[in-house]
């Protein structure tokens, strides 16, 4: 007797006849290169845009808050707005590779590095906000806990400190989770590098890695420990961000069901914003076989569930207002469908209800301009999603005497633009001089990385074949 | 001053205002030079302008904190203990009545002004004109020198001027006055017409009760001023009189307390008067009426003949209108009206508006005579300084003999009719036309600049003078302040014209009581002056009767009426904060929102909806209004409430040479009024403009969206439910969230989810209660509060950009399916310092705090403005620093030291992004608690000795406030009441500021 075990063949995850050199190749071209003139026009257009954004903050400091658009009913307008969004896009990085890594979800890799910096470069855009939006930055460290000559410590109840909390927290680590993964890689820079100074820069970077096994075990298990640690940070970040709007008690914000709906929201928009960037730089930096379609696929998947749980929040809301007969909940309801802002409800709709049910369809998933486009919109609706929970709900609330209509200033625009400036100079250093792919762990998850698989092809062929991941006779 | 910021488009502030380069160059001719002014009398004005001049020279314009010096006391004045405030008696003059107050000063300087409780036309209380007069005292704007020709001249000048020209006596001098009802002033204007024989001497107020006056000669035979006794009546018949609008009557403070005392119900088996208004713009009185009609005023006449025609019929002494009838007769109101006012013979009361014509008012006066209301609710009493000629005439008689050059001089005392009188009166032309003209006035306005002589005037808080109230309380007025400017009283200006010298306004005064007291003068003066109030003399009430030839003079009016032709009228009024312009400067009253429209700064043109549909317009659009003679142009705003087929517009705005606050504001629209129609003219044409023009709002939504914000009821309904203001009647039986599961667990209030702190476990414990039932939305408390507070004027723009920053604001909503009539309602919000306040939660340094005694504490130090406290406020109530408000309110101009005088040292001013709300008034809560503490050993005041700033300004006492803990405290007992509610109450904030429900009294016959 004998039995045939057929392993069902998956795909390969890094598309294209690549073997371990070819990948570092690709990899480490970018970094090591002379640095290419159209990356300096767009890293000299993000640079204006973000000076645009430091000369406004300077303003506003000059001036005070009031160059924005804020009144007295909406204290809180595109700052908050942009602050949560920009939280929100940070999602990413995190889920992608702290969550996807402990599912063991090998895709992860082809994207991991690149999320994990859009993430901490969004968070950098996110903090910048709370911290300005102050009308007193002079005395915003009075939100930390340190002990001073007052005796006056801050207010343990307010959401806002929590934010303190949960965003540093959330910001440090995945700083260190990044950098741990990238130790690896800056190794194999150093050991690729031909100029000195390149030589020296990422040898620092890398920490005398030698690629023993002892580094590797090492490396291993801070890993893990660190996805451990990021795994609630990632539910946890925004959920906290949601408690300033449902802790407190104005109709529209005063919900409980906030916090899955937030981070929800906040992995539906991060996904997208990973998208629309991905799409632009396998293109550019010709990385096509590793960011793959099949990869795109998989993210517009989790993009498409993400956003059906944020079209299904959106009907609780109008439920639990219809059935919890509270007057200003069912009031603030109808105000976002008729009412001073429709317009933004409706554009919400459309962008993050209707869209993603496009991805229902493979075609749709697998079609590179089209998944731009609806990640594009998802990012539009996300950011009206959090106008109309910031900026409709505030504006009316209880008493209608009180009730005034928010519009930005030209200061809140450029601000808000200016962050892509801040965003953009980063994330355009980090494709310059980083490796944008996780180089280690993409070869990882490459047929020849398994321990058989010259034994099985029986060939010094590296890599040639490979599309069966492991076929097992067994006689 | 040494920095310059350029920012054209921005509007911030008065300060920035006050860089723009025309008004830079104004000032620098206004003060040429600095340092001369140390050779004059040493004043405070000039330590001041050194100070200033010093400061500007050092350039610290640019520093954060100001370098000031300080001068000490070396000689300590008497009864002065630094810190503590002084409180004199003085009174505000307003035209020619008066308002007996007391003012606070700090170390000499005026800081608030409060009712005087021992005046009756005060009883304590105060209305918006009063509250702001401080900041009308301390404004930079007002004029500083004696000008000639436009030059710079000294009182010397102007005095040994007046000796020359005047040596002759018998020239034909025009005195052209603003009312006064100072007895002192009476006797100088009887020197003057003595020494000047062939003078004339009129007495000119755009606005006044000339036509009234007018109504009871024609009606008695006698001119005599009508006297209402609103506390006497059951039924009021307002027939466009909004006698609650200060600017419509200058008793308004006396008036409200009569009034409030017939519409306070302690309890369900009280009674209350019932207010009937007929209107065409919707006024305060309307929305306090229990029942309205909207009518043109151009109807008016009519419809107050048909009154009287219809009372006719059922008693005598109306016969001159038995045989009248027209359209209205057979109207639903005038039956009832009729009913009405025949049930409550002797206890009712006819009023017509000031400008209606004497005509009106005669009918007006027959009516009450015949219903027997004379003696009751309305008196009848001569006034001295009202002269019989009818003033209206004769003012334009003399301005058309000025014309022809038929005077040798033109004396103006406080009035400005080149920008008040009527357009068919060139009142240029007059002045050109005549060679000697002489004015004296607070601003260097319109008239100062077309006349010979400009006389600075003083303040009242700055100078000496007297006068009667409304019904002859006579006071004595003395300055709390030397003279700013060193201003001229209109005593000391027309002792100077009649004697050509130099006398002192006090001397002036002090001769003219001399006759009223022949003994024991000194005491008698003393105590006078410390009790603000002169106990011995009123107006002799007047019997009257019907005149005999008034039957024929009613036929004959009433049949030459002419018939409204049914078009479009325009009505012209007052401007509700401003008056006739005279308060056009005065930032916070400027800044006020007008009661029914909620409108700050500018003027409007008002107008039914369904009118604007009409015409087309919608708010803020721009028209052009034509009458035969003129044309204005008005922004639209659309007035639920206002009669069809009329436009309301406001006077005093539009000005280009005042001062800087009032060159902001609106359009003037004078030109639409003349002599023979000073309140409505029906022959307009409404044109829209392509443009539009914004207006500066507080209030965007005027429906509650159902919610129970303001309960009320009717009486009948109170006396059937007296439990119709509790949470489950207002909202149609419905629980109030956590209250079962409060009562399983024995608690007052539903259970929340932190730990609360009980109360009390400290006395005293504030809180406040508001009774809707007595507020009429003035807005008295809002100045009151302002000026208490030291709240900044923030300006046209940041109102409308929301960031009005008024401590307690007066929300008005309107109610009803009828759109183009609904009932209005107001409600005064502050902060209702919550037991559970939701602002405390959520601020992440603690700024926000509970104090022992209850109350909810801002930390302004300890702020950093992340304004999450005022987004967590479900009342909207916490006002927020968005720019420096504050610095620019109190460093515009040259001179800022002089409008920062009028702040209350007792409390702090806050920075640029600081959180600011009501404080319950703190200060005056904790020096209660000091001077109690120091006299008894504890920190319990005794009740109703802490007044908070709105409620010790509140005209009808609407507000109360106290210690929770004293059960028979007044605010205890008014918590106790059925009537009492808590705003938002399911929210469980537990607000120690707690409403009353409103009544209304309205005739089942017209529900």
């Amino acid at each position: 007797m004998s039995t045939t075990y057929e392993y069902v063949p998956k795909p390969a995850l890094v598309k294209g006849d690549h073997d371990f050199g070819d990948i570092t190749d690709m990899i480490c071209e970018t970094p090591l290169q002379k640095t290419p003139p159209l990356w300096y026009v767009a890293f000299g257009a993000a640079n204006i845009l973000l000076l645009v954004m430091l000369a406004l903050i300077g303003y506003l400091f000059w001036e005070g808050t009031g160059v924005w658009g804020l009144n007295v009913p909406a204290g809180w307008g595109w700052a908050i707005v942009n602050f949560v969004w920009w939280v929100g896009i940070g999602h990413a990085g995190t889920l992608i590779s702290a969550i996807l890594f402990l599912f063991r979800q090998d895709w992860r890799t082809a994207i991991n590095r690149f999320a994990e910096a859009m993430t901490i470069f969004a968070v950098m855009c996110a903090g910048v906000f709370p911290a300005i939006h102050v009308g007193r930055i002079w005395f915003i460290y009075w939100v930390f806990p340190i002990p001073n000559q007052m005796a006056m410590w801050p207010n343990f109840t307010s959401p806002l400190l929590w934010d303190v909390f949960a965003v540093s927290t959330y910001f440090t680590v995945s700083v260190l989770f990044w950098y741990v993964g990238l130790i690896p890689d800056f190794a194999t820079l150093r050991d690729k590098a031909t100029s000195k100074l390149q030589k020296i820069t990422y040898g620092i970077f890398s920490l005398g890695w030698t690629g023993s096994f002892r580094d590797w075990w090492n490396y291993e298990k801070a890993y893990m420990i660190l996805a451990g640690l990021a795994t609630p940070l990632v539910l946890s970040v925004h959920t906290v961000v949601s408690f300033d709007f449902s802790v407190s008690l104005i109709p529209g914000w005063h919900s409980t069901i906030f916090p899955p709906y937030f981070v929800a929201g906040a992995i539906y928009s991060g996904f997208a914003m990973v998208l629309s960037l991905m799409i632009i730089a396998r293109k550019i930096y010709g990385l096509e076989d590793i960011m793959n379609v099949d990869i795109m696929e998989k993210m517009n998947i989790v993009m498409m569930a993400t956003g059906l749980l944020v079209a299904f929040a959106y009907l609780m809301e109008g439920w639990t207002a219809w059935y919890s007969g509270y007057i200003y909940e069912q009031a603030i309801f109808k105000l976002y469908v008729v009412g001073p802002y429709d317009w933004g409800f409706w554009i919400l709709m459309f962008c993050n209800v209707v869209t993603p049910n496009f991805l229902w369809s493979k075609t749709v998933r697998r079609n590179v301009t089209l998944t731009f486009i609806i990640s594009i919109l998802v990012n539009i609706g996300m950011w009206f999603e959090r106008f109309m929970i910031a900026v409709a709900s505030l504006s009316t609330d209880f008493l209608p005497s009180s009730w005034d209509y928010y519009s930005p200033t030209w200061v809140d625009i450029w601000t808000y633009i200016g962050t892509f400036g801040l965003f953009f100079t980063f994330f355009l250093l980090f494709l310059r001089f980083f490796p944008m792919i996780a180089i280690a762990e993409v070869k990882a998850v490459m047929p020849q990385a398994d321990p058989h698989y010259y034994e099985e092809n029986g060939s010094n062929d590296h890599g040639k074949s490979g599309d069966n991941e492991l076929k097992s006779n067994n006689d | 001053m040494s920095t310059e910021k350029k920012q054209p488009n921005y509007w911030k502030s008065l300060n920035e205002l006050a860089q723009n380069e025309e008004y830079k160059k104004y000032l620098e001719r206004e003060f040429p030079e600095n340092a001369t002014e140390l050779n004059d009398d040493v004043s405070r004005r000039s330590f001041l302008r050194v100070m200033g001049a010093s400061i500007a020279l050092a350039g610290f314009a640019a520093c954060r904190r100001p370098v000031q010096k300080i001068i000490p006391y070396t000689k300590q004045p008497e009864d002065l203990v630094q810190g503590e405030p002084l409180y004199y008696a003085s009174a505000m003059p307003f035209k020619d009545s008066l308002t007996g107050l007391l003012v606070e000063t700090h170390e000499g300087r005026p800081t608030k002004i409060e009712g005087n409780d021992l005046h009756p036309a005060s009883h304590g209380n105060t209305n918006t004109y009063q509250q702001g007069a401080v900041l009308g005292l301390y404004d930079p704007d007002r004029s500083r020198y004696v000008r000639k020709q436009g030059n710079r001249s000294s009182w010397n000048d102007f005095v040994s001027y007046c000796k020359e020209q005047f040596a002759d006596t018998s020239q034909r001098i025009a005195f052209i006055s603003e009312a006064n009802s100072s007895p002192t002033y009476q006797r100088l204007k009887e020197e003057v017409l003595d020494k000047f024989p062939e003078a004339e001497w009129v007495t000119y107020e755009p606005f006044g009760e000339e036509n009234r006056l007018e109504g009871n000669k024609l009606a008695f035979g006698q001119k005599v001023r009508t006297v209402r006794h609103f506390d006497q009546c059951d039924v009021i018949v307002s027939l466009d009189d909004d006698f609650m609008n200060p600017a419509a009557n200058k008793n308004n403070v006396q008036d409200l307390r009569r009034y409030t005392q017939r519409r306070t119900v302690a309890s369900n088996d009280g009674d209350m008067s019932r207010l009937y208004a007929v209107e065409s713009t919707y006024s305060l009185t309307g929305s306090n009426a229990d029942n309205r009609l909207r009518l043109k005023s151009s109807e008016l006449p009519k419809f107050t003949y048909a009154l009287a025609a219809q009372l006719s019929r059922k008693i005598d002494g109306l016969e001159a209108f038995s045989q009248y009838s027209n359209e209205f007769s057979q109207h639903q109101w005038i039956e009832i009206l009729t009913d009405e006012l025949l049930g409550s013979r002797g206890r009712s009361l006819v009023t017509a508006g000031n400008e209606h014509s004497p005509e009106v008012h005669a009918a007006v006066a027959a009516i009450n005579y015949a219903l027997q209301n004379n003696g009751t609710t309305v008196t009848y009493h001569a006034v001295p300084h009202i002269d019989e000629e009818n003033q209206r005439t004769k003012f334009a008689r003399m301005v058309d003999e000025m014309q022809n050059g038929q005077f040798d001089a033109a004396v103006l005392i406080g009035t400005n009719p080149v920008f008040t009188a009527s357009s068919d009166l060139d009142f240029k032309e007059a002045l050109n036309n005549t060679s000697a003209t002489l004015h004296l006035s607070n601003y260097y306005n319109e008239t100062s600049r077309e006349v010979n002589w400009h006389v600075n005037r003083t303040h009242f808080l700055e100078s000496w003078g007297d006068g009667y109230s409304f019904d002859g309380t006579r006071t004595l007025i003395q300055p709390v302040i030397a003279p700013l400017y060193s201003g001229k009283s209109e005593l000391e200006f027309l002792a100077a014209i009649g004697r050509g010298e130099q006398t002192k306004g006090h001397d002036l005064v002090r001769q003219t009581w001399r006759s009223f007291y022949s003994t024991n003068f000194e005491k008698k003066w003393k105590t006078a002056l410390h009790d603000g109030v002169d106990s011995e003399g009123h107006f002799p009430e007047q019997q009257v009767r019907l005149a005999a030839d008034f039957a024929s003079q009613a036929q004959q009016f009433t049949a030459n009426l002419k018939d409204s032709n049914g078009g479009l009228e325009l009505v012209v009024r007052p401007g509700t904060t401003i008056y006739d312009g005279r308060f056009a400067n005065n930032g916070w009253l400027q800044e006020l929102p007008r009661p029914m429209t909620k409108n700050t700064w500018d003027n409007v043109a008002l107008m039914s909806p369904s009118t604007a549909e009409k015409l087309g317009v919608e708010n803020e659009d721009m028209i052009q209004i034509s009458t035969s003679d003129t044309q204005i142009k008005l922004p639209v705003w659309k007035q639920p409430g206002h009669a069809d087929n009329s436009i309301t517009t406001t006077v005093g705005q539009g000005r280009s040479k005042l001062g800087r606050v009032a060159n902001q504001a609106g359009f003037n629209t004078y030109p639409a009024r003349t002599t023979d129609r000073p309140l409505v003219r029906h022959d307009i044409s409404v044109k829209k403009l392509n443009e539009t023009y914004s207006i500066a709002n507080t209030q965007d939504h005027h429906s509650m969206e159902g919610r129970a914000l303001i309960r009320e009821t009717t009486l009948q309904n109170y006396r059937e439910n007296p439990d119709f203001a509790s949470y489950e009647n207002a909202y149609d039986g419905a629980k109030l969230p956590g209250k079962k599961f409060a009562k399983e667990k024995g608690e007052k209030f539903a259970i929340p989810l932190f730990d609360e702190q009980k109360y009390p476990d400290y006395e005293p414990q504030w809180g406040m209660s508001i009774d809707l039932n007595a507020c009429i939305g003035c807005g008295t408390c809002t100045i009151a509060c302002q000026a208490e507070n030291n709240i900044p004027v923030v300006g046209k723009r940041e109102v409308k950009r929301g960031r009005e920053m008024h401590w307690i604001r007066t929300d008005r909503y309107f109610k009803g399916d009828d759109e183009e009539n609904p009932e209005a309602y107001h409600q005064p919000v502050p902060c209702m310092h919550c037991e559970l306040a939701p602002c405390e939660q959520v601020c992440p340094v603690a700024a926000t705090t509970h104090s022992d005694d209850g109350m909810n504490q801002m930390t302004y130090n300890r702020c950093i403005g992340t304004r999450y406290c005022s987004n967590n406020c479900p009342y909207k109530v916490r006002r927020f620093n968005f720019f420096n408000y504050t610095q620019e309110f109190l460093t515009s101009g040259s001179d800022p030291e002089i409008v920062q005088m009028a702040m209350n040292p007792d409390v702090s001013i806050r920075f640029r992004g600081v959180m600011e709300k009501c404080t319950y008034c703190v200060q005056r809560v904790n020096r209660a608690k000091v001077i109690t503490k120091k006299k008894t050993g504890s920190v319990k005041p005794p009740d109703g000795m802490v007044k908070t700033a709105c409620q010790q300004a509140c005209p009808t006492d609407a507000i109360s406030f106290g210690d929770l803990t004293d059960r028979t405290s007044e605010v205890s007992e008014e918590k106790m009441n059925e009537r009492t509610y808590l705003l938002l109450e399911e929210l469980n904030t537990r607000p120690r500021t707690s409403y009353m429900a409103k009544l209304r009294n309205p005739n089942p016959e017209l529900a």
